[in-house]
């Protein structure tokens, strides 16, 4: 179930998008319909090339549908939408400062000045969070991919944008730093009650972090199927993957998603 | 082995005193004595060759170096290194300054830029020293008209890298931090300056010899002061001596740039 609140935020109805290239539209997506309530998690999950991403550009406001409406908060989202975080697939730190002045960038905006001093001890206490202590001071060509996601997913998270939407943000990490990253992420989810759509090709993490999990399919995507996910919160995302409810839910939405991975990988 | 066999038909003792003549000049001092040996070779020909028509054409070292000195204690060498080093300064910092401005006007006003492009290109592709006789009209024979075409020139090298530079800054940094509620002028401070300052700093490179070179050919065209008017007055006097006395001055400014930018883009790239 949705956590409290079924104020929806985010709606898309009858949401549809195809790319024109030289004189041919390619559908990147099907018309859909799908509502994320008020402070929930929603997981989109689905083979490459679904139009996952897609989605998220949509609510984000650097695209616009083809057809259907995107709302957000009940208005329709026709410019760059500033109140979401977006952590893109491609982390898109600034190569000219460091981690942490890369972190620290969205407290210079004049939209949400703070003060030096507690920009600097809220960057710390992020760069501590994603476990990047040492690194402050490297240049993100000096950086791992999977320490560059971090970074750029401190620098979201640090200004507490309302909604997190998120495309493929552990990819790049090994499978223990992911585990942790997790625990971090329902952590600050929580604890700042935000909205989050998080976009990932791994049910496994789909599972453990969200209130539902909407199943895509391969290209032009469409909604397969929406899944709750009644597992109690907080949820310990080391142990959740051996309990019993866990693994009904991950063989049921495989047995949805295998078909789609299969047609996603053929073409 | 192969060298050896190779070397066999040489006698053993030409072999020997080879390798030992190798193995001097892959020293300093040998380098050094080397140089010294050859300029001298070539410097005593030069002042001892005995035809006296190429005296006239090519004067002497000695002579050259007397007029040198004479020019330093009269106080000649100084004002038209000077009035040189002057004229080029300002035209680049001109250039420089208008370049960079427009350039970042023009990649944030693309529309204005695809409107203006063939001319800026046209203007780009023409050698601006066939200017040079236009602006002696314009601006006489002083100081300006050596500005204006070393102002043109370098202002079309920084203008051309700094809009390479903005047309190159990614979008999705630009958009990152749109997203995150930066104003236009928060992204263009924030974002495209600083990812386009390299690419203005190597126009801004390039362009030194540019300057230089045009502050030269301004002067050797039509003007009244510097190195190049030096070069030209001389040998439209005959005065060879004069002429090779200007012409060393030339090379020591040029050794003395090239050496002063070698030492800046090295801490340029060290600071990177």
């Amino acid at each position: 179930m949705p956590r409290g609140d079924l104020a929806p935020k985010i709606s898309l109805a009858g949401v549809g998008k195809a790319f024109v290239t030289r004189d041919r539209a390619v559908e990147a997506l099907q018309p859909i319909d799908l509502t994320i309530l008020d402070h929930e998690f929603v997981a989109l999950v689905g083979p490459s090339g679904c139009g996952k991403s897609t989605i998220l550009n949509l609510i984000a406001g650097l695209l616009q549908p083809s057809g259907g409406v995107v709302s957000y908060d009940g208005v329709a989202v026709s410019e760059l939408n500033r109140q979401v975080g977006y952590m893109t697939q491609k982390d898109t730190l600034l190569p000219w400062r460091t981690a942490a002045d890369n972190i620290r960038i969205a407290l210079e905006l004049k939209c949400r000045a703070v003060p030096r001093a507690e920009a600097a001890a809220r960057v710390a206490q992020m760069i501590d969070l994603v476990g990047l202590t040492g690194f402050e001071r490297h240049y993100p060509a000096e950086l791992s991919g999977g320490m560059r996601k971090r970074v750029a997913l401190a620098r979201t998270l640090i200004y507490e944008p309302e909604t997190l939407l998120m495309d493929e943000p552990f990819g790049a990490l090994d499978a223990q730093l992911k585990l942790l990253m997790l625990d971090q992420l329902q952590e600050l989810t929580r604890q700042r009650r935000m909205t989050v759509v998080f976009v990932t090709h791994d049910l496994g993490e789909a599972i453990t972090l969200a209130d539902r999990v909407v199943v895509f399919s391969a290209r032009p995507g469409r909604i397969r199927t929406i899944r709750s996910v009644d597992l109690p919160r907080p949820r310990d995302v080391f142990r959740i993957r051996f309990t019993e409810d866990f693994s009904h839910l991950h063989e049921s939405l495989w047995d949805e998603l295998k078909d789609e991975v299969a047609r996603g990988t053929d073409v | 082995m192969s060298h050896s066999h190779v070397m066999a038909g040489l006698d053993p003792a030409i072999l020997a005193r080879t390798a030992v003549l190798a193995r001097f000049l892959s020293t300093t001092t040998g380098r050094v004595l080397a140089r010294l040996i050859l300029a001298l070779i070539l410097l005593a020909t030069w002042e001892y060759q005995p035809s006296a028509d190429l005296r006239f054409w090519m004067s002497g070292p000695v002579e050259i170096v007397a007029r040198l000195w004479s020019w330093i204690l009269d106080g000649l060498l100084w004002d038209n290194v000077g009035a040189t080093l002057l004229a080029m300064a300002l035209g680049y910092t001109i250039g420089t300054a208008a370049g960079i401005a427009l350039g970042l006007l023009f990649g944030l006003m693309p529309r204005l830029y695809r409107v203006l492009s063939p001319y800026i290109a046209a203007l780009y592709a023409m050698p601006k020293i066939a200017l040079a006789p236009l602006f002696v009209i314009v601006f006489g024979i002083g100081i300006q008209s050596k500005v204006a075409l070393v102002a043109i020139t370098v202002f079309f090298l920084v203008l051309n890298s700094t809009l390479d530079g903005v047309r190159n800054v990614d979008r999705d940094l630009t958009r990152a931090l749109a997203l995150m509620g930066a104003t236009r002028l928060e992204v263009i401070a924030k974002v495209l300056v600083p990812a386009t300052l390299p690419w203005i700093f190597t126009g801004m490179r390039i362009a030194v010899r540019y300057a230089f070179t045009n502050t030269l050919l301004a002067e050797l065209i039509a003007s009244n002061s510097g190195i190049g008017f030096m070069i030209e007055y001389y040998s439209g006097v005959f005065d060879a001596t004069g002429t090779y006395a200007a012409i060393l001055v030339l090379v020591i400014m040029s050794v003395g740039l090239t050496e002063l930018l070698t030492q800046v883009e090295a801490r340029m790239s060290h600071g990177n």
